[in-house]
């Protein structure tokens, strides 16, 4: 079996990660070690840059509190930064001593609970951002875009005449009209109930690429970052921490938390010993830069775990979820560890089963540092 | 929605016209009065010498006490000509601030009696009245009081009236008690009656007189014309008016006047003066005095013959022109015994 | 959540305002004490002692009476099902219609010597006995006990609504009676609604000067009101102010704290509220006996009387054009007044919920103030600015109106504050997103949404303007009367026929208002 390890930058990304292609286009949008919050003294985002190209969709994730909205809202115009800067275009929108209101900012914003106007009709509301446009231009352009959102003939309703889907899709519309150069996501689709939510994220992801929209998403559910995202911006407490195409978050992250944020994950105490790293349930080949004797944790995901009943396991399956697809076991490990690996829903095992473990190759196995232990 | 928009409407219509003072005032002919005598008393007056002269009165009725703030306000700017008072404390004092100017006509000098003028003729008084005591005709006997002073002494606890310490009559009887008699007995005076009117404080004269004729009180000091006010109503009220301190040596009847003076930047003269030339005239003087029976100060018209004749009692011989001066220490000394 | 401070032109609008709005009462601070401060001295040793004395008595008479008063009528109704009941649970909101001194006024005529209650009580009886004069302590605490025991009744009954029953239910469960259960469960979890109501009513009889004026009951602010008019300089006025100001402040701040401190009243989880539980016939009878007694009181013997004079001054022709003019000025005035509050009302109202920085707060805070300022205090302040700074405008409609500002805008200011609280943020972020500057942001999006709690605001400083009567008293132009002004003044001349259409009318236009206020939620804290 052969594992691929590799060895891992624990601090956190500073600088920004360029995409695969196209880097020779100038970005759509620039963070420049921004820096912004409530109060001066903890400032709730902390020296963030990105970048992002024309026309690619990137997802700001990570758990409430991690300053993801606080940066939306920054770059939309409603917080100001205390350090660096934003461009967007190559135009500055924000630094430290100057801020561009946001009415002048060509950024369009979808929010959270859609602030639809309650006392407008939906065509009134797509056709907010119009006012300077000539009447027949703007009523083409409303028509437009409710039929790019699948609304015609919705028009003349007020926003309390419809259902959830239906005031984002005319939220993204409203948004979308004045023709901004860049559209803002702050969680679009936590009002919605989970099957909407997956229909609707097809659509958004639809509408988006037809119009070639530069967006920014916000999010703190790692599938939808996966299912959006050309890339993905983890953050935690106010820092960027990883920034990388789902694939890469996925199968590289950078340090435990990004790990564990976007999957289920395994981490299993292990020694580096004479070239191998001696864990519970198994050792692997060293291929890190780690010495000998270092602590490190082995990062294994469940789906990479399987077992066999035997009954000199060291093993015992403590819990047992049913998930359709796959079952998802809790074995206690002799040391007391609890680990989950997913099995076929077929056969079923016993709780008090005691098992064998195996790890398997299908995935990589990530190594990080183990905290300083007592 | 519409409301608002309408009352903005409403709101600049309102301060446009009223937001610096009231424009007809400042028409020509007319002349404009501030009185702190009461409309319906003034108004017949001004009435009879629209009709008469034909020039136009303004009537502008308040406190004296508010339209003196007034005049000192709106110092050169005022619309007032005339300022007529129910009593010469508040014209002393307007003189005293500059507020007034002689009256040049000739007429003064030989109709309105030295006592009842400036001496420098801005303010001249046109009825007197008398502070003098109403009493209950079943309660009290006459022959017992010999005094205003009289009613400070304990025998009248719980059985006087008094008006407020606001009350430009308190202020002024007051004043004369001082100028006669000195501070100790103008102090006695007041600690007296507060303490024997006790509750029986009343911000109207005639309210006064209503408690005695009811019998809530015995006696109560007020200007002699509510007495015959309320007599005129109702003859039957055991009520009476008894003018005190005649004896020999007395301070003699507290005596004040109604009066007019001439703004110090009256803007028209001519017909201010057309006007104080008529309310010294016999038949303004009957209209001004009797209409509220007051006594007449032109001493060629008679009073009314239901009142007690002049010639029957001894007024006092203080000049009325000490009593602005005497005014703020009386306020002083009302306040700190804590009349109400 | 506080953001940074920016001092945007909105910003400095704001703060002029609620300089405006404060100015002339620090202007009264420094006059009183520049001037001679023996005045003080005097003060202390004469006037003082009884001024306290009688308003703190009759304002914790008042409480007490009000407080009895109000929450057994409100126990009484939610808790019982009686005939008569859906009538008396408006009906005992009616009295707040009548201005304090129609009731006063009312009642002198009642009461007096020789009047119909006298005259009535000595041919029972048979003799010459004299009633209690109203001129007196009783006759105040009754006529304010009457005109504001609705409020505590008003808060009372939400709080009884919204009473969780489990309370009542796990009390009982302890074995304790019913009597024991609403001494030492219900009645203290209601306090915060008792409290507030209380602070209401010790407010309104501190700075009420109609009533006690006509009842000839001497407080602070009917004494500040007669040092202005008599006297020809406004120190005493002044000193006696403060001191009041000062109290009124003390009192605001306590009240906050209170509301603080009372947060844990509010219950979490499930809330079963009472049924109204039937009662016999003689309860029946006996509730509905004395709560006609109450409202009669209260409210329907004066309106009838007002109705009586009011037709007999039709027929004799009493009520001529003048009446019209009298109406006139006071919509006209009270108008005027309240859509300039509105106006300086809202940059104070948004910039306090929208960007609610210290400065903003403050100005907001500061704008308050004048709530706490009764009528003649405010009128001084502006007496003593204008005639000493501002000369020209003295005498005008513009100062009244500034006082009338002053002292009601913080009531329209809570409702502006609450209207705009419910407009939700994003809803002015997204239509700056999309392009439309401050302004086209208020007028399309804001105001639209707060249009209907900014309409009950106007309403409400309206009719507040509309009975205001010791600030139009001191400060009115001469010769410009409104309803109020000539209610008093006839009924100081115990002119009781002349006064009442005026007064009628005050109390019809105000029956709408109060059943408005009374459908709001009443909650406390």
């Amino acid at each position: 079996m052969s594992l691929f390890v590799e060895p891992r930058r624990t601090d956190p990304v500073s600088s920004s990660i360029a995409t695969s292609s196209s880097s020779s286009q100038a970005p759509m949008l620039e963070l420049n070690k921004i820096t912004c919050g409530y109060q001066p003294e903890v400032p709730t985002v902390r020296d963030l840059s990105l970048h992002l190209q024309p026309g690619n969709i990137l997802c700001l994730l990570g758990p409430s509190g991690c300053g993801k909205t606080t940066t939306l809202r920054a770059i939309a115009g409603f917080e100001r930064i205390s350090a660096g800067e934003i461009h967007l275009q190559g135009q500055v929108l924000a630094s430290a001593s100057f801020h561009l209101p946001p009415e002048q900012r060509r950024v369009g914003m979808v929010f959270q609970e859609y602030a639809l106007f309650p006392h407008m009709s939906v065509e009134d509301n797509v056709a907010f951002g119009l006012y300077h446009w000539q009447p027949s231009d703007r009523k083409a352009r409303v028509q437009n875009l409710l039929d790019l959102v699948g609304l015609q003939g919705l028009e003349h309703r007020f926003p309390h005449e419809l259902s959830g889907g239906q005031q984002q899709r005319v939220a993204i519309a409203r948004a979308l009209a004045p023709k901004p150069l860049m559209l803002l996501l702050d969680e679009p689709f936590s009002n919605l109930d989970p099957d909407m939510t997956i229909k609707m994220r097809k659509e958004l992801y639809r509408v988006l690429r037809q119009t070639q929209t530069t967006a920014i998403l916000v999010t703190h559910d790692h599938e939808e970052a996966f299912a959006m995202a050309d890339h993905v911006a983890v953050m935690q407490d106010g820092i960027l921490v990883q920034c990388d195409t789902p694939e890469g978050i996925y199968q590289q992250p950078s340090c435990s938390f990004v790990a564990e944020f976007i999957g289920q994950a395994n981490t299993i105490p292990g020694i580096i010993n004479n070239g191998q790293i001696e864990t519970e349930i198994g050792t692997f080949p060293n291929q890190s830069d780690f010495h000998s004797e270092t602590h490190v944790l082995v990062m294994i995901r469940p789906i990479d775990i399987q077992f066999t009943p035997s009954e000199s396991g060291s093993g015992r399956i403590e819990s047992r979820q049913f998930q359709g697809s796959q079952t998802l076991y809790g074995i206690r490990l002799s040391s007391g560890q609890l680990i989950h690996c997913c099995m076929l829903p077929i056969p079923v095992y016993n709780i008090e089963t005691s098992v064998i473990i195996h790890v398997t190759t299908s995935q990589h196995a990530i190594i990080f540092p183990q905290p300083a232990l007592s | 929605m519409i409301l608002p928009f309408l009352s903005i409407l409403f709101a600049f219509t309102l301060l446009a016209t009223e937001a610096f003072g009231v424009p007809e005032l400042y028409a020509a002919d007319s002349v404009v009065v501030y009185s702190g005598r009461a409309e319906r008393l003034i108004k017949p007056v001004l009435d009879h010498f629209e009709q008469t002269t034909g020039t136009t009165v303004q009537l502008l009725t308040a406190g004296s006490t508010e339209l003196v703030n007034r005049l000192r306000a709106e110092k050169a700017r005022t619309p007032a000509d005339v300022f007529i008072t129910n009593e010469a404390g508040a014209l002393e004092l307007a003189r005293s601030l500059h507020l007034l100017q002689p009256i040049a006509l000739s007429e003064v000098a030989t109709t309105i009696p030295e006592p009842f003028r400036a001496p420098d003729n801005s303010w001249i008084g046109l009825s007197g009245r008398i502070w003098m005591i109403v009493y209950n005709t079943n309660m009290v006997d006459p022959s017992t009081i010999h005094s205003l002073l009289d009613l400070s002494t304990p025998t009248w606890k719980g059985k006087l009236a008094i008006p407020t310490s606001n009350s430009e009559y308190l202020q002024a009887g007051a004043s004369m008690v001082l100028a006669s008699k000195g501070e100790k007995a103008a102090t006695d005076f007041l600690l007296g009656i507060r303490d024997n009117a006790g509750n029986e404080v009343y911000g109207k004269n005639r309210q006064i007189v209503d408690a005695v004729a009811k019998g809530k009180v015995a006696v109560g000091i007020v200007n002699h014309y509510y007495i015959f006010r309320h007599l005129a109503k109702d003859p039957k009220a055991p009520i009476a008016p008894l003018i005190t301190d005649q004896d020999e040596g007395g301070m003699g009847a507290i005596m004040n006047v109604a009066g007019i003076g001439l703004t110090a930047h009256a803007k028209h003269m001519s017909a201010a003066n057309q006007l104080i030339t008529f309310l010294m005239s016999p038949t303004g003087q009957e209209m001004f005095a009797h209409i509220n029976k007051e006594y007449p100060v032109n001493p060629a018209v008679k009073a009314d013959p239901e009142l007690p004749p002049s010639s029957s009692f001894q007024a006092s011989t203080i000049p009325l022109t000490r009593l602005a001066e005497l005014r703020d220490p009386i306020i002083q000394e009302i306040q700190r015994l804590g009349l109400r | 959540m506080v953001r940074h401070t920016q001092l945007t032109p909105l910003s400095l609008v704001g703060v002029s305002i609620a300089a405006l709005l404060t100015f002339p009462l620090l202007y009264v601070t420094y006059a009183a004490f520049t001037g001679d401060l023996s005045q003080a001295g005097n003060l202390w040793n004469t006037r003082l002692p009884e001024l306290l004395t009688n308003t703190i008595s009759l304002a914790m008479g008042v409480s007490l009476a009000t407080l009895t008063l109000g929450v057994s009528t409100a126990w009484i109704i939610t808790r019982y099902q009686f005939w008569g009941r859906a009538f008396w649970d408006w009906g005992f909101v009616l009295p707040l219609a009548i201005p304090s001194f129609v009731l006063a006024y009312v009642y002198t005529y009642l009461l007096d010597t020789a009047g119909p209650v006298e005259q009535t009580w000595q041919w029972l009886t048979n003799s010459e006995a004299h009633i209690p004069s109203p001129y007196s302590f009783t006759g105040a605490l009754v006529v304010m006990t009457l005109n504001t025991f609705p409020y505590v009744y008003l808060l009372a009954r939400a709080a009884f609504q919204n009473f969780n029953l489990s309370f009542e239910e796990a009390a009982q469960a302890t074995g304790a009676t019913r009597r024991e259960t609403f001494w030492r469960v219900s009645l203290p979890l209601i306090r915060p609604a008792l409290v507030a109501s209380m602070f209401l009513v010790v407010l309104y009889v501190v700075s009420d000067f109609g009533a006690v004026s006509l009842l000839r009951f001497q407080t602070f602010t009917y004494a500040i009101y007669q040092q202005i008019t008599g006297r020809f300089d406004y120190q005493s006025a002044a000193l006696l102010s403060l001191l009041l100001v000062g109290f009124a402040l003390v009192f605001l701040f306590a009240e906050r704290w209170f509301r603080k401190q009372s947060r844990f009243y509010q219950t979490s989880g499930r809330v079963r509220t009472a049924t109204p539980k039937p009662c016999s016939m003689t309860r029946v009878l006996a509730i509905n006996l004395s709560f006609l007694v109450i409202f009669i009181a209260a409210f329907g013997l004066p309106v009838f009387l007002l109705i009586q004079w009011t037709l007999t001054a039709w027929t004799n022709g009493e009520v001529g054009t003048s009446f019209g003019t009298y109406i006139g000025n006071s919509v006209l005035l009270s108008a005027t007044a309240a859509t300039a509050a509105l106006v300086l009302g809202t940059p104070l109202a948004y910039l306090a919920s929208r960007i609610p920085s210290k400065l903003h707060v403050a100005c907001l805070q500061g704008a308050y103030i004048g709530y706490v300022l009764p009528g003649p205090v405010a009128a001084l302040a502006l007496l003593m600015l204008f005639t000493d700074m501002i000369p020209i405008l003295y005498g005008t409609i513009f100062v009244l109106i500034l006082a009338y500002l002053i002292h009601y805008l913080p009531a329209g200011l809570q409702a502006m504050e609450s209207a705009l609280q419910q407009v939700n943020p994003n809803l002015e972020e997204a239509a700056r997103n999309l392009g439309a500057k401050g302004i086209r942001t208020f007028m399309q999006i804001t105001f639209p949404l707060v249009r209907k709690g900014f309409s009950a605001a106007w309403l409400l400083m309206f009719l507040l303007c509309m009975k205001e009567l010791p600030a139009t008293l001191l400060l009115r132009p001469i010769g410009f009367d409104t309803l109020a002004v000539r209610i008093w003044l006839e009924a100081s001349e115990e002119l009781y026929q002349l006064a009442a259409p005026p007064a009628l009318l005050i109390v019809l236009l105000t029956i709408p208002a109060v059943f408005l206020l009374s459908k709001k939620n009443w909650q406390a804290g």
